[in-house]
């Protein structure tokens, strides 16, 4: 992962972060804000439909109260306060009024609190009500809740009494408005809202005792608890309830107890608000979040990639300058903007490689001196050899002339020959620096490393068991298959000839010569081991470079040539070498060699300069 | 009790010529007798309008002779709806005065009752319990005799229903008189036995008071929570009533009972332990109205329905009927007039006596009063 993709998933991790806190910060306040909202609109609720349950109630007193101060209300008082009245000319009077008085439950009751006349259970007349002829005002008593006995079972009604005082007698009135789903229904509720009931009338929690304006609630069971709650402790509590997984379909309660006369729960409602506006809002706020958090994302990406590329740029050109550097262009140069830190190390930077540049110059210098004393060394060593006899023959020659004359024919005729020798090696060794001086381009064309190497082996064998000396075992490893490489023959010929040489120099006692092909991933590899006296590090460090040699008699340029030789083809050379045990020779060729210009081609003598530099491998 | 109340006719010479307006509740579907009737109301209603049409009758109370042989013959009849009885000049009791009867059927008791105060009708059925409604009106009201008893029949076979002291509770948690008094606004009579004062003579001996406590001790001994259901018929409001009552008496004594309403015609259903029954006296005499009493409630209600003997002496009659109440299979609970509305014009009108037909033969019309 580059710096620059590090640094983005830096940013981008922080961006979340940022987000993901914001985003948590907002719908925590944003909830809490709902949830404050929520709870002030369900008691303004609440309050409305108290206020609309006080109208009922109201409502229900001004009825009975109508019902009681009716003309036929008071005949019937008037008839009934006179001795022996007949009761039952009204047995059926209730059921009238009660519809034109628009009263569920309507009741006339004599002052021994008789039924006289019953709409919700016409059959109970002549039962007593004992309660109501209790000493009480009823004139201020208002409405109160109330468990009537129906004729098809218990009800819970908003009751109210009035009475008609004829005489010492009371005619009691008790009528009232069932409290159920059509009570539910009348009541003006604002829109979101709805009323349910309980109706507290089995000693167990009965779904279908809860109403709704349209009838029994569905899942009412899972108001059981609020309601056993209000049962045993009433008090107004608040809670909410997800029908569904759906948070629309969420709605907040109010729970209210409804206590009769003797402070007994007789139902409970339960005001519930819907949370679906609430919960779309609360969707709309979390989606527009989204999108605000999903484009602020972009733009951060965005920005992060801009922002990690603008700050990676000089770290950036800062690697790319040292990838130069790795790769050997020393005079690589860094942009410098700013003074940050960035900039004072690529000002570092451009300072070190200009240090690196100058040293190099100054190395190569001095490697060109030391180049050159080697080059004056040997070649002062190579020719004083010829000097030597060349002088020596020379004064032979004049000392004859002058000391034995008759014997200068023959001093002269050995000495001229002499001299023609020496001259000859004098040119010879000229030559060879001529040689490598003048090393050819290669000429590409197809060779098999296997047929070049069997050659070579070929070319030696007599060499290898010579009469004298110790024999050298020859070891083939060769790859069959081996592709065949563009290369050039020549040049491979002679580089290999050379190694194998070199190998049997240094194996003066005998040993195994070993030769091995194989190919990987393109290229070729040639490995060319001896089992000799190895070299030190020291040794290995300067196999490369030209006119070394660990020989006494060796111009120093046999490596070098080889060396140029992988190099034109595009392969490289190493050594691996031990001491006592044996050196390998590594060649890596590939099987087509880059286009190259021609220029590219170095001289021998700067190439195994630097390459001497970097080491064993070049 | 036998008489008009109301306007009294004066007495004038009749005369013939007419037609009566008579409007009834019950849909006949057919005037013959052969054809059965599909509820009580209805075969009570084609009685009435055979006894017109036919001259006599067999010992059994079957018609005999032919249709049209009888005061009036049918003139015109639309099934369920409407029917015109012309008088049969050829009746051998002498033809009848008035020249034809129209007889609406199927008219709600209001709506009959309307339209005798609005002069569009000039007789009509009036339910007991609307007697006293009618009169405070100005309708002229005609009551029989209470002829029709309304009981409670246990169905055999119950188990609640086999528990005589179930039945006796509940017979004994019934507070008759106020169901004469509130429910039939005093048009009828508390009923201990199953023949009414006037015809036995023994009814003062069967007691019709109320004991609830008496009731809650019977009703405790029996185990477990035994519930009766009461059945009545559905399109009969009086027997609603009542029955919705003796459920308030029953749940005062600690008796449960449920009184539910069945389709109009229907047998008691599956689940009902007792029933309503209405049972109209086919006969003055007591041995013979007691007689069909047993055959009508014999084989649901678990009584011996055996016939009294012909000649049975009144001992032996109120015997009979002791055993029969004593057992609680049939409890009686009030006895019913038949209440009939009279229009203005209706002279002559004589309430028929138990068993028998309307007297149209005799009646004539006047003029308006």
């Amino acid at each position: 992962m580059t710096f620059r993709t590090k640094l983005f998933v830096v940013f981008m991790l922080a961006l979340l972060l940022s987000i993901g806190v914001v985003a948590v910060g907002v719908a925590v306040v944003t909830r809490r804000a709902f949830e404050e909202s929520n709870r002030q609109h369900s008691e303004a609720l609440v309050t409305q439909f108290e206020r609309e349950f006080a109208h009922h109630e109201q409502e229900v007193t001004n009825r009975v109260q109508g019902v009681a101060d009716a003309e036929a209300t008071v005949a019937m008082a008037i008839a009934l306060s006179r001795p022996k009245a007949d009761v039952s000319v009204y047995v059926n009077d209730a059921r009238g009024v009660s519809q034109s008085h628009q009263l569920d439950f309507l009741d006339f009751i004599a002052s021994d609190g008789s039924i006289i006349s019953s709409n919700e259970w016409p059959a109970r007349f002549g039962y007593k009500i004992d309660w109501i002829t209790q000493p009480q005002d009823w004139s201020g008593a208002g409405s109160f809740l109330m468990k009537v006995d129906t004729q098809e079972g218990p009800a819970l009604g908003l009751m109210s009494v009035s009475t008609v005082r004829v005489g010492d007698k009371d005619l009691y009135v008790l009528g009232g408005e069932r409290l159920g789903k059509d009570f539910l229904a009348s009541l003006v509720l604002p829109e979101g809202m709805r009323a349910l009931l309980y109706l507290n009338l089995d000693p167990n929690f009965q779904p279908t005792n809860l109403v709704d304006e349209a009838g029994t609630v569905t899942e009412g069971e899972r108001l059981a608890s609020i309601v056993a709650e209000e049962q045993q402790n009433p008090s107004k509590r608040t809670f909410k309830v997800a029908w569904t997984p759906d948070p629309a379909s969420a709605e907040a309660f109010h729970a209210l107890p409804l206590l009769g006369r003797q402070k007994e729960v007789l139902g409970v409602l339960l005001v519930g608000s819907s949370q679906r506006e609430e919960a779309a809002l609360e969707r709309r706020i979390l989606l527009l979040a989204l999108g605000v958090s999903a484009m602020g994302l972009l733009f951060g990406l965005i920005l992060s990639w801009w922002g990690a590329a603008r700050v990676t740029r000089p770290v950036r050109k800062l690697a790319e300058g040292a990838r130069e550097v790795s790769e050997g262009n020393w005079a690589a140069h860094v942009e410098v903007r700013g003074r940050n830190e960035v900039a004072q190390l690529a000002l570092a930077f451009n300072k070190m490689t200009q240090q690196l540049t100058e040293q190099r110059e100054r190395l190569v210098q001095a490697e060109r001196v030391a180049a050159w004393r080697e080059l004056a060394r040997r070649l002062a060593h190579e020719l004083k050899n010829p000097l030597f006899p060349l002088q020596t023959t020379v004064e032979n020659l004049q000392r004859a002339k002058e000391q034995n004359f008759d014997q200068f024919e023959e001093v002269f005729r050995e000495s001229t020959g002499i001299l023609l020798a020496e001259i000859e090696n004098l040119k010879n060794i000229v030559g060879r620096f001529s040689d490598f001086a003048k090393m050819p381009q290669p000429e590409l064309g197809p060779v098999n490393l296997n047929d070049v190497v069997r050659g070579i082996v070929k070319l030696f064998e007599a060499q290898f068991g010579a009469v004298g000396r110790p024999p050298i075992t020859p070891e083939l490893h060769l790859e069959e298959g081996l592709p065949t490489i563009q290369a050039d023959a020549t040049l491979l010929h002679r580089s290999i000839e050379n190694l194998v040489l070199n190998a049997m120099d240094a194996m003066p006692a005998g040993g195994v010569l070993m030769l091995r092909t194989t190919h990987e991933n393109g290229n070729v590899d040639l490995e060319v081991s001896d089992t000799g006296t190895g070299l030190t590090p020291e040794e290995t460090d300067r196999l490369f470079t030209p006119y070394y040699t660990t020989k006494q008699h060796g111009t120093g340029l046999g490596l070098a040539i080889v060396q140029s030789v992988v190099s034109d083809h595009g392969g490289r050379i190493w050594v691996e070498s031990e001491t006592g045990v044996g050196t390998s020779f590594h060649i890596r060729l590939p099987q087509k060699p880059p286009q190259r210009p021609a220029a590219a081609s170095s001289p021998a003598g700067e190439s195994a300069t630097a390459e001497s530099a970097a080491g064993a491998e070049v | 009790m036998l008489g008009i109340v109301g306007r009294a006719d004066p007495a004038r010479r009749p005369k013939y010529g007419g037609t009566l307006r008579v409007e009834i509740g019950a849909v006949v579907n057919s005037p013959d007798p052969a054809v059965a009737a599909a509820n009580p109301e209805e075969a009570a209603a084609k009685e009435r309008i055979s006894a017109l049409l036919y001259e006599r009758r067999n010992a059994d109370g079957t018609f005999a002779g032919v249709a049209g042989s009888g005061p009036f013959r049918l003139a015109e009849w639309d099934p369920g709806k409407h029917a015109t009885l012309a008088a049969n000049p050829e009746f051998r009791g002498g033809r009848a005065f008035l020249d034809s009867i129209e007889i609406q059927m199927g008219r709600a008791a209001r709506d009959r009752l309307l339209d005798l105060e609005v002069d569009k009708a000039d007789f009509a059925e009036i339910p007991p319990e609307e007697a006293r409604r009618a009169t405070e009106r100005g309708v002229r009201v005609s009551t029989s005799q209470p002829d029709e008893l309304l009981a409670i029949a246990f169905v055999a076979g119950r188990p609640i229903a086999e528990d005589a002291r179930a039945r006796e509770a509940l017979s004994r948690s019934i507070d008759r008189a106020a169901i004469v008094n509130f429910i039939l606004q005093k048009e009828g009579e508390a009923a201990g036995g199953l023949l009414p004062q006037w015809s036995s003579g023994t009814a003062f001996l069967f007691s019709t008071t109320v004991d609830p406590a008496g009731a809650k001790s019977l009703w405790s001994q029996i185990s477990g929570s035994p519930k009766i259901v009461l059945g009545y018929d559905a399109s009969d409001s009086l027997a609603q009533s009542v029955a919705e009552r003796i459920v308030v008496n029953a749940r005062d004594a600690g008796i449960s009972v449920t009184a539910e309403g069945t389709p109009a015609g229907a047998n008691a259903p599956a689940d009902c332990d007792a029933r309503i029954v209405r049972l109209p006296m086919a006969a003055p005499h007591p041995a013979m109205a007691l007689t069909h009493f047993l055959a009508a409630l014999g084989p649901g209600s678990g009584i011996d329905a055996t016939p009294l003997a012909d000649g049975a002496s009144p001992q032996q009659i109120y015997d009979r009927e002791r055993a029969i109440v004593s057992g609680y299979r049939v409890v009686p609970i009030v006895w019913l007039p038949q209440v009939y509305g009279l229009g203005a014009r209706v002279r002559d009108w004589k309430a028929p006596a138990a068993g028998e037909g309307w007297p149209f033969a005799d009646v004539w019309i006047g003029d308006a009063q």
